[in-house]
């Protein structure tokens, strides 16, 4: 009964933080499938995300999980403006343009925050943070769920849901997924391509925000956590398959899952190990199903 | 032989010997002549990426990872064993080759943004293991070259940086040399048909794994040496300078593009310029913002990229041709 115990929590914390990570990489995902561009820089959203849910917090008293919408907006209208500016430019140039001119974001975004911002770490208290619901109980065994995990987890399917409600279910959406599938064929439809591209960046990266916000009750922001976590979207993203929203929220709860498992017989160091192994063996071993989008 | 074939050499030649006199007018320990070092030391880098990422057009974002293997194979060896790093150096070589070999199991198939992620994914592996293999490496806090001047040259340590300058122009000369060989063979011609289209130079009998295959083991083979060296001139280093994505992979790759990707004078533009600017910025901005010279750095690279994503060299190559139609008219 006590492994019992140790397995089902191991699988719960599993699929709240694998939740968290399906949101931060919807928006990667939504950028690949719409634009076939691989933002390098695309993490570096999630820590602006998390320093404008901070900023909310911090100087207007706003729950990191309300001030979620408030990254999400700041940060839509802040992708839209690069997305017009820096990448348009490179849409139809070759991909060492593409991968350099991302990766050169990456840069500017980590450092402008270092000077703005500082290296100190910044977090957050809320009073749900020392709090948890026992789900289950047996004797003196528990399973547990910190409420900070919960509540993120609830607005990460919130936000994943309305993404997945906006492409699938809407006008606006089929304009976006018609542009992703064949751009002259949209355009000769009506469709304004130009307006998809950037309304899909501005998406892309501010579902990642909203994700950096709603983490903040227990993930400390600073300018450089968003490399720590862009193996782990990108290892998400391409285990759901790249461009896939569906994909990129199995694929997190996977990634999610596989480490609160690994956590239980690793070391912290090692753990991250075996995140860079399983992703390039994921990209070796599915090339095909990471391009390969279903066409209907 | 005509015109242009004899500027071609002469070229070159006039800016190697220049190069050689240089230094003598400089203080043989003093801030410029190690400037002038880096900048020789980061033109080889760049011309060892040159080989995959410019002819190739496989862009690798992992190359720190050969370059810190042969930092730390020859220094550890140096430091435990007290081997020579004239022969620690081999071993790097080796090492790198061997992790060449593996990773390209995985990834050589991959094209494009797949392989830029797959090979970033590689540096930073290395990384890791630098940092959590501590009994070895010495972990996060670095390790340090044992200082040996009294054993000359068999320890590589000089008590001036002349001599350092003289070695770094001699690696930049014989890799660029590897390049040009490279460039001008038949294997430099299927790895430019892989550049165009490789699913046509399939067609036409280019065994497309196997070549890039040589490329990359050429590539990390010089890249590790490149590695030794540059352990041996700065003494200390740690596994995220030394495995860094921006401070090598990208600097490498940052080098070749400004100057331009796949020809042999690229990465000599590419480091003349960038070298020196980040040594000005560094030491007139100094530590006073951190993140400046990075963030400088960042928009640079995308500067580059709208501006002109051909590289310098075909700035000049434009100027020049408009010249000779002027002459011409």
């Amino acid at each position: 009964m006590e492994y019992l115990i140790i397995l089902l929590q191991t699988l719960l914390d599993g699929i709240m933080i694998g939740g968290v990570y399906a949101v931060l990489a919807i928006g990667l995902s939504l950028v690949f499938g719409v634009m076939h561009i691989v933002n390098f820089a695309h993490a570096e959203f999630m820590m602006i995300g998390m320093f404008i849910g901070w900023a909310c917090w911090h100087f207007l008293g706003l729950d990191p999980m309300l001030g979620a919408f408030i990254a999400l907006a700041v940060t839509f209208g802040f992708g839209m403006v690069l997305q017009r500016v820096l990448i348009r430019p490179v849409l139809g140039a070759p991909q060492v343009a593409q991968i350099f001119l991302t990766v050169g974001m990456l840069f500017a975004l980590e450092n402008a925050a270092l000077m703005i911002m500082g290296a100190e770490y910044r977090s957050v208290t809320t009073p749900y943070q020392t709090q948890s619901l026992t789900l289950f109980s047996h004797g003196a065994e528990r399973v547990l769920v910190g409420m900070d995990k919960l509540y993120a987890f609830l607005m990460a399917l919130l936000s994943g849901s309305a993404v997945w409600l906006f492409l699938n279910k809407t006008r606006f959406g089929a304009a976006m997924r018609a542009t992703s599938q064949d751009p002259m064929a949209a355009k000769l439809m009506g469709v304004n391509t130009d307006l998809m591209y950037a309304v899909a960046f501005g998406l892309g990266v501010g579902t990642t925000a909203f994700g950096g916000s709603v983490v903040l009750p227990y993930i400390t922001a600073s300018p450089a956590v968003g490399s720590g976590y862009a193996v782990l979207m990108f290892t998400v993203v391409v285990l759901g398959g790249l461009g896939s929203v569906t994909g990129a929220i199995i694929g997190g709860i996977a990634v999610g899952i596989i480490q609160s498992f690994s956590a239980l017989f690793m070391p912290i160091q090692l753990q991250n190990l075996a995140l860079f192994v399983v992703f390039i063996l994921v990209l070796a071993l599915r090339p095909e199903g990471i391009v390969a989008r279903r066409r209907s | 032989m005509t015109r242009a074939e004899t500027l071609s050499i002469a070229l070159p030649a006039l800016v190697v010997l220049a190069l050689i006199i240089a230094p003598l007018g400089l203080d043989p320990y003093g801030y410029t002549l190690r400037i002038l070092c880096l900048m020789l030391l980061f033109c080889a880098m760049g011309q060892a990426w040159n080989i995959v990422g410019g002819l190739a057009n496989q862009i690798s974002l992992g190359h720190a990872a050969y370059f810190g293997i042969g930092a730390y194979s020859s220094t550890i060896l140096f430091g435990s064993f007290g081997l020579s790093p004239l022969i620690g150096v081999f071993v790097g070589m080796a090492l790198a080759a061997l992790f060449a070999l593996v990773l390209s199991l995985p990834t050589l198939r991959l094209k494009g943004h797949y392989f830029a992620l797959a090979t970033l994914a590689a540096g930073e592996v290395a990384r890791v293991v630098a940092n959590s293999w501590t009994s070895l490496t010495g972990g996060p806090v670095g390790i340090s070259v044992p200082y040996r001047p009294d054993a000359g040259f068999w320890a590589l340590q000089f008590q001036t940086v002349l001599p350092n300058y003289y070695l770094f122009l001699g690696a930049m000369v014989l890799v660029s040399l590897v390049f040009w060989r490279v460039q001008t063979s038949a294997f430099g011609y299927r790895l430019r048909a892989i550049k165009e289209n490789e699913t046509a130079a399939e067609v036409i009998g280019v065994n497309t794994y196997r070549v890039k295959l040589h490329a990359s083991l050429l590539s990390a083979v010089l890249t590790a040496m490149l590695g030794t060296l540059y352990a041996q001139f700065q003494f200390f280093f740690d596994p995220d300078t030394i495995f860094g994505v921006a401070t090598i992979s990208v600097k490498m790759a940052l080098i070749v593009i400004l100057g331009g990707a796949g020809r042999l004078y690229g990465p000599w533009i590419g480091a003349a310029v960038i070298i020196p600017l980040e040594e000005m910025a560094n030491s007139y901005l100094g530590n006073s913002i951190a993140g400046l010279s990075q963030f400088a750095y960042g928009v640079l690279l995308i500067v580059v990229i709208l501006l002109n994503p051909r590289g310098l060299i075909s700035l000049f190559e434009s100027l020049r041709d408009r010249l000779k139609r002027r002459q011409r008219a």
